[in-house]
């Protein structure tokens, strides 16, 4: 298992630019086919995983990318939100790697990268939604390797658009 | 009437269509004392002649302090078709004041005005700009003799200390003069750098000055030819104007868009500089008459060369005008600046 792991070397964590719009697309359909993350391609504009900034939130989509073949990998979503106790909580969301690279570590150094910047920017605590009916072994992978400890249960209604 | 064969006169008349330039002083008697109007003679009637001063003398810069004024760096104001760009700053003064509580030392208020037409009205931010910062690195400590050159004018019997005050006063105005002359000569034929040509309200100056005899094909590529006689080179392909432009411009907007749904504009500005940038601040204000009122004020550390960022900014309901800025965190100094209309935006995409 430990020889098909990527090394950090191996990969280039960046920001996202507009010429990526294709790639994520793909990773971003991919993503809701399997967990029903509510996407709407029409939605997702090219601009939409650019550096963000608006009143009390801060937005960054990070790429990982194959340092040989300039293929985009993995993607993930991070948000610095200014909650009403005036406290930044950060957000890592829509996190997801192409199914071929699965299992190769790819997210994790993202999540690394990830966690890094959101400390930067002044976040006391970092949170991830996770699908109701996620594998107790990815939880388990998440809260041991990157010291996570279960601690919400989001309840989502969703809205009849009709 | 221009006469078309004698180049000075038509210069000049071209001149006075595209750029004036006011500065004046505030008298506590007199009220508002015009020193100087560019590119007019010394002698002119003009000052005198009520329906051209109006929008001078009620000029909204005249009712802000100097404080109210720094935030906004100038006030406009519109009317019959050109835009009055005004800057008020404070200088050295040795006029005896008639107001208690004012001494003769107490600085004097000198008031810059430059109207252009509205077809050009997108040029005048960074003219007002320079003239003002050149008048007051230049005449800071010289304005004053103008004014005292003004005063004694009036004197009915000029004893040869007042002539002295007055040949001495034209001397400071006369150099002024040729400054301006040589700012906005340089300026619509050198400095002008904006690079987005594809925006319509640029477009729409660059043609205008185009018809008036401008040689524009300069902002790209700096020609040392005479200034207002050159030939219209705007759309000669054989000329790469366009592309030195983009190259030339530090920030562009790439986007802007209205998302009717939450009423919120986005704004997408490119890092066009070829470098990193460090430590700015990103203001997005909005504009209620004369005053200025901030949405969002975001740091930046770091912003990578060529890299889009998007701004989303809430919109105010009955706001239609919004500013946005790139300052130095350093120094406090403007790098970029940006009006955002949205009656104008909605047209476009319409």
């Amino acid at each position: 298992m430990s020889d098909n792991l990527l090394k950090e070397d191996e990969i280039i964590i960046r920001n996202y630019r507009t010429s990526d719009y294709e790639a994520t697309l793909e990773i971003l359909k991919q993503l809701d086919k399997e967990f029903d993350i509510g996407f709407k391609e029409e939605q997702w504009k090219q601009s939409s995983g650019l550096r963000q900034f608006k009143p009390n939130l801060k937005r960054i989509t990070l790429i990982a990318e194959l340092k040989s073949t300039g293929e985009v990998v993995s993607m993930g979503m991070l948000e610095a939100v200014k909650n009403s106790l005036g406290q930044y909580v950060g957000y890592l969301d829509n996190w997801s790697t192409k199914k071929d690279y699965v299992g190769k570590g790819v997210g994790k150094i993202l999540a690394d990268r990830a966690i890094q910047i959101l400390k930067s920017w002044g976040c006391t605590s970092v949170r991830i939604n996770m699908g109701y009916n996620v594998s107790k072994k990815l939880i388990d992978v998440i809260c041991k390797g990157q010291g996570f400890t279960p601690v919400f249960i989001v309840l989502e209604k969703k809205f009849d658009e009709k | 009437m221009v006469d078309l064969f004698n180049s000075k006169s038509l210069e000049k008349a071209l001149k006075e269509e595209i750029c004036v330039v006011y500065i004046l002083y505030f008298d506590e008697a007199k009220g508002h004392v015009p020193l100087l109007i560019f590119p007019f003679e010394e002698g002119s009637k003009l000052k005198d002649n009520k329906r051209f001063m109006r929008p001078i003398k009620y000029h909204p810069v005249w009712f802000l302090s100097i404080e109210e004024q720094e935030p906004l760096d100038h006030i406009d104001l519109e009317f019959k078709g050109y835009t009055f760009f005004g800057k008020k700053f404070l200088t050295k003064s040795k006029r005896k004041k008639r107001r208690a509580g004012l001494k003769e030392e107490s600085p004097e208020i000198i008031v810059v005005i430059a109207s252009v037409s509205n077809d050009i009205a997108i040029f005048g931010d960074e003219l007002i700009h320079l003239i003002t910062e050149e008048i007051k690195e230049k005449f800071d400590d010289k304005l004053f003799k103008i004014i005292e050159c003004e005063i004694a004018k009036d004197e009915i019997i000029k004893t040869p200390e007042i002539k002295k005050i007055i040949n001495e006063g034209m001397k400071i105005k006369k150099d002024l003069n040729n400054m301006i002359d040589k700012i906005t000569e340089n300026y619509f034929h050198n400095t002008i750098k904006q690079k987005d040509t594809d925006l319509m309200n640029q477009q729409k100056a660059l043609s205008y000055l185009a018809l008036k005899g401008i040689d524009v094909s300069a902002i790209g590529d700096i020609k040392k030819t005479d200034f207002f006689l050159n030939n219209i080179k705007l759309f000669d392909p054989s000329t790469k104007a366009a592309n030195e432009l983009a190259l030339k411009t530090p920030f562009i907007i790439t986007n802007v868009s209205i998302i009717e749904d939450s009423q919120e504009l986005e704004i997408t500005v490119q890092n066009n500089t070829g470098k990193e940038i460090k430590d700015v601040i990103i203001n997005i204000t909005h504009l209620k008459e004369f005053f200025e009122k901030e949405i969002m004020e975001q740091d930046i550390d770091l912003w990578f060369p060529e890299e889009e960022l998007l701004f989303i900014s809430p919109i105010i309901p009955n706001i239609n005008d919004y500013l946005f800025f790139i300052t130095k965190k350093e120094n406090k100094e403007k790098i970029f600046k940006k009006l955002i209309n949205l009656k104008s935006l909605k047209s476009l995409k319409n």
